[in-house]
């Protein structure tokens, strides 16, 4: 349409309509309000949220999310606990992009409340504020009898940047429910306590869960330790090519010629993905004694795994013209 | 059918990515002035990115990479034909776009740490970041327009861009709807209509089953065109490896960070790199004729978590009606590969190279008249190049027309342009453009879907030029079909441009893009340069090369050779 | 020339039961603009086959009313 609608009029309109005792018109009118996408609605909105109709409720959250008015906080935070998932979804994907460091109080003080949706979109929320003030309040969590608020409490420990130890998170490593354990390794690659790289070299060679174990080892990637080595090597043989892999790459910065032979043997790992690694991983540790093995993988069938020997072979060559 | 005049300061022809941003800026820089967007569907849902983008693929973050290197890794990609200065500004201003979008509500994927999580999908360097929400993008930048209080005018389609003593003075189109007869005056035009991605026919025969939005019928390239400016590089075809039939990315980008990668039918690799270029396409297309294919993207062996997470992204961003497809064709990621092929052709600068002509200003040849998007000629510039050039052409239109007033439009051009846009009503009994557009397209797939062969490309030119008489055979029996008449009409303009400038270039190079099997060679003594062409006095059609500007990032266009296939 | 009228099977599904009369959104947002309104029902409906299956329709139907099918050439 080339002729300038009235933008008031319309928005007259539509929030009266909002009002109507008619389900179907009340959908329209929420529908336009969202299209429409003026700040004035805002309150007709909001007002929209406790419609008896699920259909309206959901609108009215989309549409407020739209409208991205930092007002909108509070009355979106209250449909966290929303019985409808749906509402609660949109409201928090909405909250994502709303809240800042100005609603860490709020959010913390909303942590006390009893419902568990709430207390876990919260948990969730706070990782979008970094803020190491939120620990006292989530570190409960981490014994709470539900697996996903445990999950939820050591995850959002992942983004609370200036946290460098935390015992309790430790002990989750050995929950009995295998998404807690991993959620807890991958926090574990950002905690520095002493216990920690042994417990995650342990994980890696124990735990029943593969996930846990993959997981174990990008966090050992991430601490660089040499300790973790013997169990790394170990797990180049595990059952899991997504471990092995993991694994592999912890090692390619732990460069230790005592690895050649386990590493020579996950050169033909049935998984082109390992094998590459490998290649790169053999290239870092610089020992000719690798050379044989790299040039047969140049014959791989795998044009990576092919052009990443051929990259280990060059560094390896290079770096032996510089030792000479 | 009532005429119509507006007037505005600038006007943005296009209202998606790049036009968005551009309205946006312009406000910026000056709020007193009349912004206004034409916009030939809605603002909200049109253009390239209707239903979001899963990533952006240029993204040039410090600490990550420089200017510099993302030029360098361009400039070889592309056998060294870009404007480096050009180029440069998509890695310079990348990263303030992506904070004032962030600022806006985008999400950017990022890790625990709160630092963007880039990953490595080019040959060298990390510019990809995955938007897993990248849904609503539309509705962030319309609700920015509109904050900004830029004006739109939705379901407009222009179709000539007017120029008077030397400069762009606004354009002429028509409501898609009432089919009013629209004429708007500015002081500085901006085009930003996207690729052409209606120009090859789809495998499938479905007109609209295209990569890229069927809106983006090349309606800038044929405007910039009449308008007497520029072109470039509309030898350098944009081929794609999309889903066979759905026409759509299958998708590499978002998901080989994941571990997927694109294999033959073995599940082996054999290119490098799953980053886009004609070089990677060119492998593609001799693995395809070795027998070794179909080529597939493989994610059967990814586990569980990873691939529902995969299919969450692809199945809500960018092209959501995946999810469908393969839930129609019973087919599964862990279980099957996804059959890929090679896209229709289709002429598009975000993943290729052609457009029209700019510099780094976003300037076209014609002062007043500014490019930007796919249709700006800026080598695989994706989302985040046009963003960056929506941005600079609001800022440079904004300095430009400071000082100037409107010039009075030709009444006999308008009289002119009236009579060739409302044609086709004027017989409702005449053709429909369905299959007058079905075979035109089918005459490109024919004769231009490389590998080229000169002759075939001949007898294309001949046929397209030929073409102007089935135009005139065009029947409409209301303003939507009208306007795909006039997207006919567009299509048949690139189509011309397309054969000429493949003839033109007498080598082959940009690997699939331009692989001309009578020139098998690439030729840098005599063919490192761009090819331009523009319509000159008489009205024809007219190639000349151009040279490439000098590079302000050394490169070594002999040695450093693009190549995804090698050891 | 000679003009003849065809039967196409399309994309786009409206379930009328669903579909409000003083509602426009699918209409408004659809990039192809190939969605009218039946004046004697006032239901939407699809009336080019010009589908890119992009979906806004059916995200932005307040009701669900709308499902659109991969275009049968490509299915």
């Amino acid at each position: 349409m080339v002729i300038a609608v009235n933008n008031d009029t319309e928005l007259a309109e539509w929030l009266q309509m909002l009002r109507s005792l008619d389900l179907n018109d009340r959908l329209v009118a929420v529908k336009n309000l969202q299209l429409l996408g003026d700040d004035g609605s805002l309150a007709g909105l909001i007002e929209a949220l406790n419609d008896e109709s699920v259909m309206v409720q959901k609108l009215a959250v989309t549409a407020i999310w739209e409208l991205a008015n930092p007002t909108a906080v509070d009355p979106l935070l209250e449909c966290l606990d929303s019985p409808e998932v749906e509402i609660r979804s949109e409201a928090l994907a909405a909250l994502g992009e709303l809240v800042n460091s100005d609603h860490l109080l709020k959010l913390l003080d909303m942590l006390h409340r009893e419902d568990v949706n709430m207390q876990l979109n919260i948990l969730i929320l706070l990782r979008k504020i970094h803020d190491v003030q939120s620990l006292p309040y989530v570190l409960p969590f981490f014994e709470s009898q539900l697996p996903e608020l445990r999950e939820a409490a050591v995850t959002t420990l992942r983004y609370l940047n200036q946290v460098v130890r935390c015992q309790p998170a430790i002990a989750l490593l050995t929950d009995p429910v295998n998404f807690v354990r991993q959620a807890a390794a991958l926090t574990m690659g950002h905690l520095t306590d002493d216990e920690v790289v042994p417990k995650l070299s342990q994980a890696l060679i124990s735990d029943p869960d593969w996930q846990v174990r993959r997981d174990a080892a990008r966090s050992l990637d991430i601490h660089n330790d040499a300790s973790s080595i013997p169990s790394l090597e170990k797990a180049l043989g595990d059952e899991h090519w997504q471990v092995r892999k993991s694994a592999t790459q912890a090692l390619q910065k732990l460069p230790d010629p005592k690895v050649i032979p386990a590493l020579i043997k996950a050169l033909t790992d049935e998984y082109s993905n390992v094998r590459k690694e490998v290649a790169i991983a053999l290239g870092n540790i610089g020992s000719t004694d690798a050379i044989s093995a790299l040039q047969q993988a140049l014959d791989d069938p795998d044009r990576e795994v092919s052009i990443q020997s051929q990259r280990a072979i060059n560094k390896i060559s290079n770096s032996m013209v510089k030792n000479v | 059918m009532n005429t119509q005049w507006m007037k505005t300061d600038v006007l943005v022809i296009g209202g998606g990515t790049a036009g968005t941003m551009a309205g946006i800026k312009a406000k910026q820089a000056n709020p007193d002035l009349n912004v206004l967007i034409l916009e030939k569907a809605n603002i909200r849902r049109s253009g390239a990115i209707a239903m979001g983008m899963d990533g952006v693929n240029t993204a040039v973050i410090p600490g990550n990479s420089t200017p510099e290197q993302y030029v360098r890794e361009i400039t070889i990609s592309n056998d060294g034909i870009v404007d480096q200065k050009a180029v440069y500004q998509t890695g310079k201003l990348g990263y303030e776009v992506i904070q004032e979008l962030e600022s806006w509500g985008v999400k950017f994927q990022k890790d625990a740490q709160g630092n963007y999580d880039l990953k490595q999908v080019h040959r060298v360097g990390k510019y990809v970041l995955p938007m897993p929400e990248g849904k609503d993008l539309k509705q962030i930048l319309t609700r920015q327009v509109k904050r900004h209080k830029v004006n739109v005018t939705n379901r407009v389609m222009a179709t000539r861009v007017m120029v008077k003593d030397g400069r762009a003075i606004g354009a002429i189109g028509f409501d898609v709807r009432s089919g009013d007869y629209i004429i708007i005056q500015a002081n500085a035009v901006i085009l930003s209509t996207g690729a052409c991605g209606r120009l090859g026919l789809p495998a499938s025969g479905y007109l609209y089953g295209t990569y890229e939005n069927p809106t983006n019928a090349g309606d800038g390239y044929s405007m910039a065109y009449h308008a007497g400016a520029e072109l470039r590089n509309i030898e350098c075809f944009q081929i794609n490896p999309l889903m066979k039939d759905y026409n759509g990315p299958a998708c590499a980008y978002v998901a080989s960070p994941f571990g997927a990668y694109t294999a033959n039918a073995e599940g082996n690799r054999f290119i490098s790199c799953d980053y886009w270029s004609g070089q990677m396409m060119l492998e593609v297309w001799k693995e395809l004729n070795s027998g070794n294919g179909p080529v597939q993207l493989k994610m059967t062996h990814l586990d569980e978590t990873t691939i529902a997470e995969i299919e969450r992204i692809l199945w809500a961003n960018e092209r959501p009606s995946r999810g469908r497809f393969h839930e129609g064709r019973g087919e599964d990621y862990r279980t099957a590969g996804v059959e890929m092929d090679i896209s229709e052709i289709g002429l598009c600068s975000g993943h290729s190279a052609s457009g029209v002509w700019v510099n780094e200003k976003a300037e076209t040849t014609i002062p007043g008249l500014y490019a930007a998007g796919d249709m700006a000629s800026v080598p695989h510039n994706y989302m985040i190049g046009a963003f960056v050039f929506g941005r600079i052409a609001g800022q440079e239109a904004v300095e430009y027309l400071k000082g100037l007033t409107y010039l009075e439009p030709d009444p006999e051009f308008i009289e002119l342009e009236r009579q060739r846009i409302y044609a086709p009503l004027a017989q409702p009994g005449g053709i429909p453009h369905t299959q007058v557009e079905y075979k035109l397209r089918r005459l490109v797939n024919d004769y231009l879907q490389p590998p080229k062969v000169s002759h075939k490309m001949e007898i294309a030119l001949k046929k397209f030029t030929q073409y102007h008489e089935s135009l005139s055979l065009m029947g409409a029996q209301d303003p939507h079909e009208l306007m795909r008449c006039m997207e006919v009409h567009f299509i048949r303009d690139c189509a011309e441009m397309a054969a000429r400038a493949s003839l033109f270039r007498r080598e082959s190079r940009w690997g699939l893009y331009h692989y001309n099997v009578d020139y098998p060679e690439k030729n840098n003594d005599e063919w490192f340069c761009h090819v331009n062409l523009k319509m000159n006095e008489s009205g024809e059609m007219i190639l000349f090369k151009r040279p490439v500007e000098p590079y302000i990032v050394d490169v070594n266009i002999e040695t450093e050779v693009y190549d995804v296939a090698v050891r | 020339m000679a003009l003849t009228i065809q039967r196409v099977d399309v994309p786009v599904i409206v379930d009328e039961s669903k579909c409000l009369e003083k509602c426009v959104a699918c209409i408004e947002v659809c990039p192809l603009d190939v969605l009218v309104k039946n004046p004697e029902t006032g239901k939407a409906y699809m009336k080019y086959d010009e589908c890119w299956f992009c979906l806004p329709c059916e995200k932005e139907c307040p009701t669900g009313a709308i499902t659109v099918q991969i275009p049968f050439l490509l299915r």
